[in-house]
């Protein structure tokens, strides 16, 4: 779009909308108070707690999201996106212990970020007639397995694909959400301490490295 | 655990009265019977529907008023309780140690079918028990007592890896282990990647087998 000016064509700057800015602003802080108050109580918010904390009337929240369920979405799409604007994966190209552990820290940021909605998640997918909430864990799930798999390639890729498969699977088990909040919640571990539990197994589980930086396990 | 049903009646210095038969309480007999009922009446639910039953589900399936549930369970989360103290029971009975002094590839297949079982058994169960287990203290108690025990079992099954370790890798190990045989590692195997009862043990076993480390001599 533009408009002719003797004869050049001068193109208009955009015009930006102040009410949809505006609006957006808002469903954003809705779903900070929401994230916000699920890491504080590990609980899924009220409608009316999630207003106080957001600075917004009831209404406001019903105006943005037809219902809580929702907002959860709404929510995990921007939990989602934030994890991967976080943490793109990094050393994918180093030798094994550099890739450990930036595979390590990059999950265990993810958890400890994350674990609360998570288990809002398990809980209310089988209520959301959507079947959106069940979409996104199955992509959370598959965004897991695909940094695995592309961080441990030197290593997966030198075994059968019945026995990469098996690996995979218990790569993901001891890597779990859950699995973090025990060690973190339950055993009483230290962010540093989880984090040396991951590595070790890790190390333990994943076969020999193949190619060129001729590193085997840590130990 | 609930008191016991037969009472012995003392005599006045205190000492049960000899050579006279326990008195056995009827009324009291009943109650735990019904106890029982509405507690396994839960689990059959549970089983078949995967989800929370309602007070009325439960009364109906027992056979029983939903009074009666109330009369001897202050609320639901006391029957939870209840019948996660009754499963407890149910699965260390079945699950009996074996094949502790046996090879290393014995020992690891042993514990995974062990464990195997009891994931198959008791899934729904665990997923309903401990959803939520955090809003009560007496339920979240429970299951960490299972998890306790689901650790100490692997502690005792691997026991001649273990000892082989020093004290800070043996606990890396076994944390390792917990998460790698979770009821939703399970599910998760069984469930979304469609692996039947053998080939989620054959993921169990290799992995377990990667992570201990050799037998000290």
């Amino acid at each position: 779009m533009g408009i002719e000016l003797q004869g050049a064509p001068i193109s208009k700057p955009p015009r930006i909308d102040g009410r949809r800015l505006r609006s957006e602003r808002t469903k954003q802080l809705i779903i900070e108070a929401f994230l916000s108050l699920l890491r504080d109580n590990s609980q899924m918010p009220t409608a009316v707690q999630i207003a106080e904390r957001a600075g917004y009337s009831v209404r406001s929240i019903f105006e943005r999201f037809p219902d809580l369920n929702a907002l959860r979405v709404a929510a995990t799409d921007y939990q989602l996106a934030q994890a991967l604007a976080l943490a793109p994966p990094r050393g994918a190209d180093g030798n094994r212990e550099t890739r450990l552990r930036s595979q390590v820290n990059t999950r265990a940021h993810t958890c400890e970020r994350g674990v609360a909605l998570w288990r809002v998640l398990l809980q209310f997918a089988d209520q959301d007639p959507t079947g959106q909430l069940k979409q996104r864990i199955a992509r959370a799930r598959e965004t897991t397995v695909g940094r695995i798999e592309l961080m441990y390639r030197a290593e997966l890729s030198t075994v059968p694909e019945d026995e990469r498969r098996q690996l995979l699977i218990a790569l993901e088990a001891l890597t779990d959400m859950e699995s973090w909040a025990r060690m973190r919640e339950q055993h009483g571990l230290s962010f540093d301490e989880a984090c040396e539990v991951w590595i070790h197994a890790i190390d333990r589980l994943l076969p020999a490295t193949s190619g060129c930086d001729g590193r085997g396990s840590l130990s | 655990m609930g008191d016991p049903v037969v009472d012995a009646p003392a005599a006045s210095n205190g000492e049960k009265a000899p050579g006279k038969a326990p008195r056995i309480d009827g009324r009291r007999l009943r109650s735990e019977r019904t106890r029982r009922l509405i507690v396994e009446a839960y689990m059959a639910l549970v089983r078949e529907n995967a989800q929370m039953p309602t007070a009325v589900q439960i009364a109906e399936r027992a056979g029983y008023s939903v009074r009666s549930i109330f009369e001897r369970f202050p609320d639901l989360t006391a029957l939870r309780v209840a019948v996660t103290d009754h499963a407890i029971a149910e699965a260390r009975a079945s699950a009996a140690l074996r094949d502790l002094d046996a090879s290393r590839a014995t020992r690891i297949t042993s514990q995974v079918d062990q464990r195997a079982k009891t994931c198959e058994r008791w899934l729904p169960l665990w997923r309903v028990l401990s959803a939520d287990s955090s809003q009560s203290p007496d339920l979240h108690q429970r299951i960490t007592v299972i998890r306790q025990l689901i650790i100490m079992r692997m502690e005792m099954m691997f026991k001649p890896e273990l000892s082989a370790m020093a004290d800070s890798d043996r606990r890396k190990i076994v944390l390792a282990l917990e998460s790698i045989t979770t009821f939703e590692s399970w599910a998760r195997m069984r469930e979304l990647y469609g692996l039947s009862v053998e080939e989620a043990s054959t993921v169990w076993v290799r992995a377990i087998d990667r992570l201990l480390p050799a037998a000290s001599s």
